[in-house]
């Protein structure tokens, strides 16, 4: 029996601007420890919108929502930020580094807000990540000063400092071409086979989605496969 | 040392943009040391005002004073249970002078609060030398003592005080008595109280305060050259004048006096209202103007620290979505406000002392006034610091609170 890292039940959320209308229909969705999945579907059908809500930030839903086991769902915002800095990482679309902080600063913070290392034990963790993402030169750069693929893996670097139970991208490797994309892809793999991560990734890339443990497809708010 | 995180990264966001860091602190600053020089002027103004006025009062003055008459003065021609009444009372001439000054004078000096005890004959009289007369008083003093309470030495012209002790008839006149008689060192002068026997008394020296009126009416002499002028014996005193050690006790050590002795206790307060009211008016003006400067300090702040929230709106959707709490978010905002409050202050505090110094040394000259007055008192200084942070504090609270509520979904989305 494996543990389940994500519960994901009954999950509907309505846009109310212009008019209302269900972006997401009565999603059920578990994933469990370990495993790598991609949610894939065409532009609009909900897919990011249930990657929002799976990873705590968007509160505006009907259903529950349960992380490692505890109902996240009804948890009040500090409980949810807490969650997310330990538990979550987040890969976005677009890097959004902190531009006046050094790659090094940005991949600490998480770290030195969640508190439970020293601030020497978290820069060396942080140089660890960078150098899985062949990026550990550019450590002391500002990174504004970084190239977009470059600022994308420190991004990624960031999202796993806290060593997450999950990860969440939101096409993380849409701005990395095909030689990155890859070197993404091994490492997320290796995560989820050597220490047992979960991750979840909304993608359009079908050949990165392809490769992952499951596919889930969605369309009009619902899932189909 | 262990730095938090937040504190790191409010120090970072103030260091990266260090033109509106400096911009807001100078604002800060500018309140700040403007609090310092108007307190240090005030102060400074008030200070000298006050020393002034009590160049020539004490702080408290015991004198016998006129009643009106009343029905209970009947009871002793009356000694039954008829109703007393009297109809248009009028005042009634007490004598001036008090009964066993010195024993009241050994009682005050009782009171630990009293500093100096001094009794004094006042008399009014007229001057005259060759035809001309002049109307004034005289002060029939110790000069010792009343050196001792009103600093007489530093208003000294020409002449030596102490002569009054050694002179049988010596007197001490005005400036504006000397000139308008033509008197100097060693001259005679005719001195006649209202009912007594003119004296020929001989001038031992010319004072001269910033009061022309004292100068033009009032004289010292020897207390038993006042007693003989009014005809009187050595135990008449009109006057019992009482230091004390804070003269803002005056009222309620008066209020003592006047209850153990019987007499009228008079203080500084009460003889000098308008120099109160100057007080007032002085503290309003300049609270108010205070209050504008670090209003506007405070409204720099705000706007910077909005336009800063503005600018970093989706860096603090980031910092929410990796596990930020709002009260991370409100620590980090605030702490750049405090932090612009600090340096504000203490480059305040050495701007405002550099004012207050230069202005001190500005010239005035009129009367016994050289230099404008400034007083140099730390209270002020650590007020200032206190109003300014507390006003950053205030000025980043509402811009710390918006960037808290800040939802990472709706900004990061777009």
């Amino acid at each position: 029996m494996e543990n389940i890292a994500l519960k994901a039940s009954g999950i509907t959320k309505y846009f109310h601007d212009p008019v209302t209308f269900p972006v997401l229909k009565n999603i059920d969705l578990e994933v469990k420890q370990g495993e790598f999945v991609s949610i894939v579907g065409k532009s609009g059908c909900g897919k990011s919108t249930l990657l929002y809500v799976l990873s705590t930030m968007d509160r505006d839903y009907e259903g529950k929502l349960e992380i490692n086991g505890k109902m996240a769902t009804g948890s009040t915002l500090n409980e949810l930020a807490y969650i997310r800095n330990s538990s979550i990482g987040f890969v976005f679309q677009f890097h959004y580094l902190l531009p006046d902080f050094s790659c090094l600063k940005n991949v600490m913070i998480p770290g030195l807000r969640l508190g439970k290392l020293s601030p020497k034990e978290v820069e060396h963790n942080a140089y660890e990540k960078l150098k899985m993402f062949g990026v550990e030169d550019l450590a002391l750069k500002q990174s504004s000063k970084l190239s977009g693929g470059q600022q994308q893996r420190v991004a990624i670097a960031r999202a796993l400092i806290n060593d997450p139970a999950i990860i969440m991208g939101d096409e993380p490797t849409g701005n990395l071409d095909s030689k990155n994309t890859r070197i993404v892809f091994d490492l997320f793999q290796q995560l989820t086979k050597e220490f047992h991560q979960t991750i979840i990734t909304v993608t359009h890339d079908d050949d990165f989605a392809h490769k992952s443990d499951r596919i889930i497809e969605m369309a009009d708010g619902e899932i189909v496969k | 040392m262990k730095i938090s995180v937040n504190t790191e990264i409010a120090l970072t966001y103030l260091s990266s943009r260090k033109k509106q860091t400096v911009v807001a602190s100078m604002g800060v600053m500018f309140g700040i040391s403007m609090f310092i020089f108007m307190q240090s002027l005030m102060k400074g103004t008030n200070d000298y005002f006050e020393k002034s006025s009590f160049s020539s009062t004490s702080h408290i003055r015991l004198y016998s004073e006129n009643k009106v008459a009343d029905s209970h003065m009947l009871k002793g021609f009356l000694i039954d249970s008829s109703v007393k009444m009297l109809t248009n009372p009028k005042q009634l001439k007490q004598s001036q002078g008090l009964n066993n000054p010195y024993g009241i004078i050994r009682n005050i000096k009782k009171n630990p609060q009293v500093t100096y005890v001094t009794p004094q004959v006042t008399a009014m009289v007229i001057y005259s030398s060759g035809s001309v007369t002049l109307n004034g008083t005289v002060a029939g003093v110790s000069i010792d003592e009343e050196d001792k309470m009103f600093d007489v030495q530093t208003n000294m012209v020409t002449g030596n005080l102490h002569d009054l002790n050694r002179v049988n008839n010596g007197i001490l006149i005005g400036k504006g008595i000397a000139d308008k008689l033509s008197l100097h060192v060693g001259d005679n002068i005719t001195v006649r109280a209202g009912i007594g026997s003119p004296m020929i008394m001989r001038v031992i020296g010319i004072y001269a305060t910033t009061v022309k009126q004292i100068d033009e009416t009032k004289s010292y002499a020897n207390i038993v050259q006042a007693q003989n002028l009014l005809g009187k014996d050595r135990s008449y005193v009109t006057d019992i004048k009482i230091n004390i050690a804070n003269y803002n006790d005056a009222p309620k050590v008066a209020h003592e006096l006047e209850t153990i002795t019987g007499y009228k206790a008079e203080d500084w307060v009460q003889s000098n209202e308008q120099l109160k009211a100057a007080f007032k008016i002085r503290a309003i003006i300049l609270n108010s103007v205070i209050g504008v400067i670090l209003l506007v300090a405070g409204f720099g702040i705000y706007n910077i620290l909005n336009m800063t929230i503005y600018e970093k709106i989706k860096e603090i959707a980031i910092l929410k979505a990796t596990g930020f709490s709002g009260k991370s978010v409100i620590s980090i905002f605030l702490q750049q406000a405090v932090y612009i409050g600090i340096i504000g202050g203490i480059v305040g505090i050495i701007f405002g002392f550099g004012i207050t110094l230069m202005v001190s040394r500005i010239y005035i000259g009129a009367g016994t006034l050289k230099y404008l007055p400034m007083s140099f008192y730390i209270p002020h200084y650590v007020e200032a610091v206190c109003f300014g942070v507390l006003t950053t504090i205030a000025a980043g609270y509402f811009p710390a609170r918006k960037a808290s509520k800040v939802d990472p979904v709706t900004i990061i989305r777009g």
